[in-house]
């Protein structure tokens, strides 16, 4: 009696097994089957305007980082995602061949007064060109063109700005009254008063701090100004491949080689050293903020 | 003065110039504590030595002179005097503001004292100008704040060099200009 029981156990056991093979055997089958997989990464370049309407007041930035992602490619649809600007946006669409080149037509859900849709082929399977169109054509920036290189992100906590430019805050002038020399001005004129723009410039110190490996003390920031702060915070978060949507942020390092933006939020990515240098930073980005220029200390 | 002071009520200790302070705050044991006797002393020794300049309180009140006097003295030196050299050691800016902030602060107490002492013999011309030194030294919290206004607005320096300046063209300039107006006095 135990033996049948066995028996009819083990038979039952099998035959339980066999369906189950059966089935994953048949939606792996029905699955459509992804092609060119060698051209799944990100593609990161200038997303650069070309068609704008100037009787708007200028906020959208000429140039931004962008990075295009494929995920996945079948005969009948393709998968992707766009991260730029703090935007990040799930991309669908499709793949066609035309001779030799392939043609790609990606599109944003269209849910967001931002989403536009994404038309490009594939150069020589290195080089992505191609165009972006607003689905709302008031706006400001309606068309955007791009070319996009194949890079993979990898995190790497020791990059450091590279130290060849000058990091200046075009973004934010100061307006300041000058008045004319009066040694320049003839006889009989009036000094002429003229508003001067006046942009804040970052200092050494940040191609010097590492703000993603050195747990940073009060005395290592205490001399710096503002602009060197927020420099040194923001490029923990450009490590990790941050997408700023603030242009104050961005024109400091779209411009920069390793920085590629993969997210919109990184805040679980951040290292213990990492956290707390944000916090003091911060700290001290507010009390120059509050302080710097105003009476009191 | 009286709004900055406003910053640090009720008892915070995150706030305002404490926001650079942390590693002093945790490390240096009653940094805190002492920091807000000075703060919180230091705007009724402004506002009493102001009153002190008045010639008609002097005449036509002098009990509240002298009442405000004792209150100005003995603030000064108990209280304002010694948090200052304490707090002055740790003084932003390093060494060279440090010793600008200890010399002050100790300066600041002698003269005070004798304005004090000389009174007390009524040596009234005596007193008068180790008292008026004295104000230029506490006026120094308002010129010192006012230099670091003048200074960010044409040079936007780094915040700590402007610091290491401010803590001697606070005070410098002022008691030179007193001694100049006593040395004229000396001349009538």
């Amino acid at each position: 009696m135990k033996k049948l029981f066995c028996l009819l156990l083990s038979i039952l056991l099998f035959s339980c097994n066999s369906k189950e093979k059966k089935t994953a055997k048949k939606s792996a089958e029905n699955l459509p089957k992804e092609i060119r997989t060698d051209l799944y990464g990100s593609w990161v370049g200038d997303f650069v305007v070309l068609t704008r309407d100037t009787t708007q007041p200028i906020k959208e930035r000429y140039s931004n980082k962008i990075n295009l992602i494929i995920k996945k490619i079948t005969e009948s649809e393709v998968i992707g995602q766009s991260v730029v600007a703090g935007n990040n946006r799930p991309l669908k669409g499709t793949m066609t061949k035309e001779g030799n080149t392939t043609h790609f037509i990606l599109k944003e859900p269209g849910d967001d007064k931002n989403d536009g849709v994404f038309d490009f082929i594939v150069e020589n399977d290195t080089l992505i060109t191609g165009t972006w169109t607003a689905n709302n054509p008031k706006k400001e920036v309606s068309k955007r063109k791009f070319e996009l290189f194949k890079k993979e992100f990898k995190y790497d906590a020791t990059v450091m700005l590279p130290d060849d430019s000058m990091y200046v805050d075009y973004e934010n002038p100061q307006e300041r009254e000058t008045t004319e020399n009066t040694e320049e001005i003839e006889e009989g004129e009036t000094p002429q008063t003229y508003v001067e723009n006046v942009y804040r410039e970052a200092s050494e110190s940040i191609f010097k701090i590492n703000s993603s490996t050195k747990k940073l003390k009060e005395a290592d920031v205490k001399n710096l100004k503002k602009i060197d702060l927020e420099i040194l915070r923001n490029t923990i978060f450009a490590r990790h491949g941050f997408s700023f949507k603030t242009k104050t942020v961005r024109q400091f390092f779209d411009s920069v080689e390793w920085y590629i933006p993969v997210a919109t939020n990184v805040d679980n990515e951040l290292s213990a050293t990492e956290k707390e240098n944000i916090a003091l930073l911060k700290r001290f980005e507010k009390y120059a903020e509050d302080n710097y220029d105003s009476f009191g200390r | 003065m009286i709004k900055l002071t406003w910053q640090y009520i009720p008892f915070q200790n995150d706030v305002a110039f404490l926001q650079i302070k942390q590693t002093e705050i945790s490390q240096i044991p009653f940094y805190y504590p002492v920091f807000y006797v000075h703060v919180y002393s230091a705007i009724f020794v402004l506002l009493a030595g102001f009153l002190q300049l008045s010639s008609t309180i002097l005449k036509r009140y002098p009990v509240l002179h002298r009442n405000m006097g004792r209150f100005y003295v003995l603030v000064v030196l108990f209280l304002s005097a010694p948090s200052g050299l304490f707090i002055g050691f740790f003084a932003n800016g390093g060494f060279f503001s440090k010793i600008s902030f200890v010399t002050l602060s100790i300066l600041w107490f002698y003269f005070t004292l004798k304005g004090f002492t000389v009174i007390k013999n009524k040596n009234i011309t005596a007193h008068r100008a180790f008292m008026l030194r004295s104000f230029a030294l506490t006026f120094s919290a308002v010129t010192l704040r006012l230099w670091k206004v003048i200074l960010v607005y044409l040079f936007h320096p780094a915040p700590m060099d402007v610091y290491q300046i401010i803590a001697w063209l606070g005070w410098v300039p002022n008691l030179l200009i007193i001694e100049y107006y006593l040395y004229n006095q000396l001349k009538k």
